[in-house]
């Protein structure tokens, strides 16, 4: 780390030990001269090589500091044009984030700052952030900020060629991912427009084939019912969708509910959910959709009995 | 108030003040980082305190002078000579000749204020114009949604900062202390069209609210109550509003029936989170999503508790996350006990119990006396 000479800036000190103060905070001596000189530089406004290397080290015990990431911001700005490779310049603090990022992987402000510095990147790309993006979901596979970054990238980027072979590759690891198969389904409503029939026609067999590796999983669930309403102008294969869902009720609907501790196991509450959904849209199968919610209150999915109440009085 | 305790009790309700009190005391240097968000400190542990029963206005009367000392008035170098008013988390982050009040910091510091029952301050010292100014400055004219600050020299929203609906929640949260009821109040202020149209943006193909269609109990707790302190919650669609509910419902974790399969194959399920809540599907229950779902269900409906299982909840704060011995609760069985989860866990059960106002997150009693005492005239 370059060392820079800060002994011409008159610190602007920080207040302690004030009267009737709440969650006094015991300062460590760094803290105090850190923020002192902090506070006097970004007063003037200083936009220098110097001041940059102060905020990282703000940031470095302040994280959360929004209005350090916003003097950066301004450094990096103004220093970027008196450099005479402004590419280069960015592609340098881009590589300082993603330091930064690795440590911080729960701070949200990393992830606005890095879409304000490819906002202002003259040639951005998104194989540049693949990297980072890669080793923050390996390292936590649900972080919601980096999931929301991803989309950000694509829709920058105008980019989703690698979206889906990136989530097959995350549910391989981990079936019940829900942030992955959220992501799937992102993909789709952007490509709603475009998707052929032989791609829709193989994703769904991708999901059927999913389900059927694990049948109670509610991630794989939700998107083969959201990816169905979503193409349901496209997609008319409902009986196959219905026998398939069915395959994993074990035919409790053929038998008498009145004692519930004789009903047999089944593999999934969820295609007993789905199908009870299914035939609530149609006056002539709702019995069979009311006897589902039943079942489900009674014995396969008990705690949420009020909701299947519910559903059934929404019937009536 | 809010009585959670009853005299079995009690001896723990004992640790849970004690618990509040401390994080109000002195606090060790490893919090620095939190200096920043001193105000959601203050917040958190004066809720906390509030709803064991502790007489806040009494206990913390004198620090009222110190609070108030976080309220900057900013006048802008324009030809106006525009001014602009709010909070800071810390007398550290007050710089001269740089604006760095922030929405946050705002909201928690008038919520605890209200709780302090300092009417003086809202009747006297806050200058409602130039804080409504601010939180206008926050609003992004392109998508309608929010900033947390603006730029500390421009003063125009932050380009560096994230928009979300929680800094949406917050906007609306403040002009809603600050008396805005009707659509014409907030028109006033923010451009209330944009703010529904972004809020509507958020909502997710399976119900509920997240970014790019990832729902999160969070995000839906801040749209929802964002809409209901618009008094917009019936321009959501029928159906969506159908399986908000549903989603919601579903983020409470069992052990019954079919769910007990995923017990050694799902690595993210514990049976023994059985009747808490979670935050997304597929992963552990957490004490804080007990707050933000039940907060949701019951702005979705008034039969909420008729619908969802929360003796079940209760149970799983108390005998899972509540800490015995420190006072507080923790995340999930396995952590220490931590403010933030003290906090929520704390206003799940009270909001369970009856009399706390989950769009405010505070004891309905103490907004209601606010209500009585403090004059707003509509703006």
């Amino acid at each position: 780390m370059e060392q820079y000479d800060y002994s011409d800036i008159k610190p602007l000190p920080i207040l302690t030990d004030q009267q009737d103060e709440l969650c006094r905070i015991m300062y460590t001596e760094d803290y105090k001269q850190l923020m002192g000189l902090a506070r006097a530089l970004i007063s003037v406004n200083e936009l220098s090589a110097r001041a940059l290397q102060l905020t990282a080290q703000v940031i470095d015990v302040a994280p959360a500091f929004y209005t350090i990431w916003n003097y950066r911001f301004n450094i990096t700005r103004h220093m970027m044009t008196e450099s005479d490779d402004t590419v280069s310049y960015l592609n340098k603090e881009l590589d300082w984030l993603d330091e930064v990022t690795l440590n911080n992987p729960k701070n949200y402000q990393i992830w606005s700052y890095r879409q304000s510095l490819l906002k202002l990147h003259p040639s951005p790309s998104f194989k540049r952030e693949l990297p980072i993006l890669k080793l923050m979901i390996d390292d936590d596979s649900k972080n919601y900020h980096v999931w929301s970054y991803r989309k950000w990238c694509c829709l920058f980027f105008n980019n989703f060629q690698h979206e889906l072979a990136y989530t097959s590759k995350l549910i391989e690891l981990d079936i019940y991912n829900n942030s992955a198969w959220t992501h799937r389904m992102f993909y789709w409503v952007n490509f709603k427009d475009v998707a052929s029939e032989v791609e829709l026609a193989d994703e769904l067999q991708y999901t059927m084939d999913k389900i059927q590796l694990v049948p109670q999983n509610i991630s794989s669930w939700t998107y083969f019912r959201g990816f169905q309403e979503l193409f349901h102008n496209k997609i008319q294969r409902e009986s196959e969708v219905v026998q398939f869902a069915t395959s994993f009720i074990a035919s409790v609907l053929s038998l008498p509910i009145d004692l519930p501790q004789d009903l047999p196991e089944i593999e999934s509450s969820y295609a007993l959910e789905f199908l009870a959904n299914h035939w609530s849209a149609d006056p002539r199968t709702q019995d069979s959709a009311v006897k589902a919610y039943s079942l489900l209150a009674i014995k396969y999915d008990p705690i949420r009995k009020n909701l299947w109440h519910h559903k059934i009085n929404k019937l009536n | 108030m809010c009585h959670v305790t009853n005299d079995l009790r009690k001896a723990v309700a004992k640790k849970h003040k004690k618990f509040f009190e401390r994080h109000l005391q002195l606090l060790p240097s490893s919090h620095q980082g939190h200096d920043v968000n001193r105000m959601a400190i203050i917040f958190y542990s004066i809720v906390g305190l509030s709803i064991f029963d502790v007489d806040v206005p009494k206990k913390y009367g004198n620090n009222i002078s110190w609070m108030r000392k976080h309220y900057i008035k900013k006048m802008l170098n324009d030809t106006n000579n525009t001014v602009i008013s709010g909070f800071v988390g810390s007398l550290v982050m007050d710089i001269p000749n740089a604006t760095t009040i922030n929405l946050a910091n705002t909201l928690f510091a008038l919520l605890s204020m209200i709780m302090l029952k300092d009417y003086e301050y809202f009747e006297t010292i806050l200058d409602r114009e130039s804080l409504l100014r601010f939180v206008s400055r926050c609003q992004l004219p392109a998508s309608g949604s929010f900033v947390s600050c603006l730029d500390y020299n421009k003063n125009s929203a932050s380009l560096v900062d994230s928009d979300d609906l929680r800094f949406c929640y917050i906007a609306v949260a403040i002009l809603y202390i600050c008396g805005c009821r009707s659509k014409k109040d907030f028109d006033r202020y923010i451009d209330t069209e944009k703010l529904l149209g972004y809020i509507m943006s958020q909502q997710c193909c399976s119900g509920a609210f997240g970014t790019h269609n990832e729902p999160h109990a969070g995000y839906t707790s801040c749209a929802l109550s964002t809409l209901a302190l618009l008094s917009s919650l019936e321009k959501l669609p029928d159906k969506f509003r159908e399986d908000t509910l549903t989603w919601l419902l579903h983020r409470q974790v069992s052990s019954r029936g079919c769910m007990k399969f995923e017990n050694d194959l799902n690595a993210t399920y514990d049976q023994t989170d059985d009747g808490g809540f979670q935050g997304r599907e597929n992963k552990f229950a957490d004490t804080c999503y007990a707050f933000w779902c039940l907060n949701s269900l019951q702005l979705l409906t008034k039969d909420w508790k008729a619908l969802c299982q929360t003796e079940l909840t209760t149970n799983y704060l108390l005998d899972r996350t509540q800490k015995t011995l420190t006072g507080g609760f923790s995340k999930n069985d396995e952590e220490d006990a931590d403010l933030y989860h003290s906090c929520l866990g704390s206003a799940a059960l009270a909001l369970i119990e009856g009399g706390f106002n989950g769009e405010l997150c505070i004891p309905q009693e103490a907004f209601n006396e606010f209500c009585r005492c403090v004059i707003i005239r509509a703006p």
